[in-house]
């Protein structure tokens, strides 16, 4: 198409040789320019990728040459889905902290949307101000609320007192420490998603809902007839790269709990970090990585499909 | 009289939304206030009870002490060394890798560009260890190179980068031939001034992510006078829990926010454009 375009253009307008090395002139400068991006993604990206597949069915402790390293077959993956407790807890804290945080990033995040959406003064303010967590570092978020949850002196506590309630462990208790971790991830990704769905919202034409209401509808039933559908795509973008980012969560975890108390918060890429470089089980780690990745992709195709599916009704 | 009603009930309706879009608002605030207050108190005022919202005298020398036991300044250069190389790599290979694959045929682009598409959701986990393994075998461990050279290789940013440069007019480039142009000037006088927008967008989000990342420096990174302002705050964090210099720990977090967050308020309209734009995350 666009060798066809430049045909036409007078630049072009060569006996046929000139042409030819002008071509080949343009497709050397090409190959020049993308070198270094394509030589940087196959030595950091790809390669990696399909060395940590290797790896997996490896036993591996990065000392010896890779070259050296014991072949164990799939051993690796059986151990991990039958005997690694800690991994099989990871997963399944892995999968609450994805709903809890997921679920409630999209519903929070829709109903602020429609709010901020209306016209209220101070757009600019209210939308600074929910925003702020977001390019706050994870870690020093986690520094943050380990105080404000502190079970002795935390601000938490206080305030659940003041309202005649009793004082919480929180952090410290196996029960809470996870929900606790999804309400700092929903405080630190919730202005993300506000600001995406309200971009969403000012993409459906006014024009809509003026017909709808000369047509009698109310507001319940303009929200589920035209903004809910046409925000399917917005819908569909939030929870799948929300999905995705909170299926790798570590940091918030690593900077208030460590995984604990007993394992109550581990998440898989914190187990994988642990046993890959306290424990130099790379093999092991390894082999997490590819199931994290073959859930990530599995859960990202049923989505999909499931939003895709609906737009069909 | 209907008319009134009408009116009374929009209105309370219009107070129900600021109240509920206000208290939102305060309680993602009240964190930062709580840090910046405990910044300025002593470990006895931070822990408290009854908890005390102000410091009787405000500890300016938390942050001097601070500085004794944690180089905030160098911390902050060595994060601003880290992150513009960074930014500066992602931008340069991602728009002249997006040019040649939305201007120029060569044979072997569209299989490029697929492979550069499968890499571009991969998470970051799968190719942690492989890539720790080169970076220490290249001797690059407690260097910042081992920090940037990994990160300037965005699939992403080609992506982006190569959409953007193809809505551009290929009659740009011609008209820049006839004038004796050679393709790396019309790389560097045409296409980067006009895909600015998208650059900026690019780098902005680029640089939070470099900014705030952890994980990565927490592996190539032991050596303190080469640590980034995250890593910082993490070894002040475990020095004072067992110190019980929690006044350090607020004076550091502070320090280590504070400025984001200034910045921030200054560019917020470019992030938020830049968000609604593109969809991207740091």
């Amino acid at each position: 198409m666009d060798g066809t375009k430049a045909l036409a253009t007078p630049a072009n307008q060569f006996s046929t040789p000139r042409r030819n090395t002008l071509f080949r002139q343009r497709m050397i400068w090409a190959y020049i320019f993308i070198s270094l991006p394509v030589a940087g993604l196959l030595v950091f990206s790809l390669g990696p990728i399909l060395f940590t597949g290797w790896v997996s069915l490896h036993e591996w402790n990065m000392l010896t040459p890779p070259s050296e390293m014991p072949w164990v077959g799939l051993s690796n993956y059986v151990y991990l889905l039958t005997q690694d407790t800690i991994f099989q807890r990871a997963l399944v804290n892995t999968f609450i902290f994805v709903i809890g945080g997921v679920g409630s990033n999209v519903i929070l995040g829709l109903a602020f949307a429609l709010l901020l959406n209306s016209r209220l003064r101070g757009q600019t303010l209210w939308r600074v101000l929910y925003f702020l967590p977001v390019i706050t570092a994870p870690l020093a978020l986690g520094v943050i609320f380990g105080f404000l949850f502190n079970r002795n002196y935390g601000l938490v506590n206080s305030l659940l007192i003041a309202l005649g309630g009793t004082r919480q462990p929180f952090l410290a208790s196996p029960d809470q420490a996870l929900y606790v971790i999804i309400i700092m991830a929903v405080y630190q990704y919730l202005g993300y998603y506000i600001v995406i769905f309200v971009a969403g919202l000012q993409g459906i034409p006014q024009d809509y809902y003026d017909a709808a209401s000369v047509d009698g509808a109310n507001v319940w039933q303009r929200f589920r007839h035209i903004t809910l559908p046409l925000l399917r795509p917005v819908m569909l973008f939030v929870i799948v790269t929300n999905t995705i980012g909170a299926l790798q969560v570590f940091d918030l975890v690593f900077a208030t709990t460590n995984g604990g108390p007993a394992n109550s918060t581990m998440t898989v890429v914190l187990h994988m970090y642990n046993t890959a470089f306290k424990f130099q089980r790379m093999g092991r780690a390894s082999a997490m990585a590819f199931i994290l990745l073959a859930i990530i992709l599995a859960i990202t195709i049923v989505q999909l499909r499931l939003l895709r599916d609906r737009t069909q009704e | 009289m209907a008319r009134n009603e009408y009116r009374i009930g929009a209105l309370s309706l219009n107070v129900a939304r600021y109240v509920i879009v206000i208290f939102g608002a305060i309680v993602m605030v009240v964190p930062f206030l709580w840090m910046i207050n405990s910044s300025l108190m002593t470990t006895s005022e931070i822990t408290r009870q009854p908890p005390v919202w102000f410091p009787a005298t405000p500890q300016f020398s938390n942050f001097t002490g601070l500085l004794e036991v944690v180089p905030m300044h160098r911390l902050y250069l060595n994060s601003i060394i880290v992150a513009a190389a960074t930014v500066l790599g992602v931008l340069f290979t991602s728009s002249i890798a997006g040019f040649a694959f939305a201007k120029y045929q060569f044979p072997g682009r569209d299989l490029l560009f697929y492979m550069i598409l499968a890499t571009m959701m991969v998470p970051f986990f799968i190719t942690l260890i492989p890539v720790f393994y080169i970076v220490r075998q290249l001797g690059w461990i407690n260097t910042f190179q081992g920090l940037v050279v990994p990160g300037i290789f965005s699939a992403y940013g080609i992506f982006l980068m190569r959409q953007f440069i193809s809505t551009l007019p290929d009659e740009l480039l011609d008209a820049a031939r006839i004038d004796g142009a050679s393709e790396p000037l019309i790389y560097a006088r045409i296409i980067v001034p006009l895909v600015k927008p998208a650059l900026a967008t690019l780098g902005t989000f680029t640089f939070i992510g470099v900014w705030n990342a952890f994980l990565w420096p927490l592996l190539v990174i032991s050596d303190r006078d080469l640590m980034t302002v995250p890593l910082g705050l993490n070894s002040l964090r475990l020095y004072a829990a067992e110190a019980r210099n929690l006044h350090l720990l607020m004076a550091g977090t502070a320090l280590s926010v504070v400025p984001t967050l200034v910045i921030f308020i200054f560019l917020q309209r470019y992030f938020i454009r830049g968000i609604a734009l593109t969809g991207l995350k740091g």
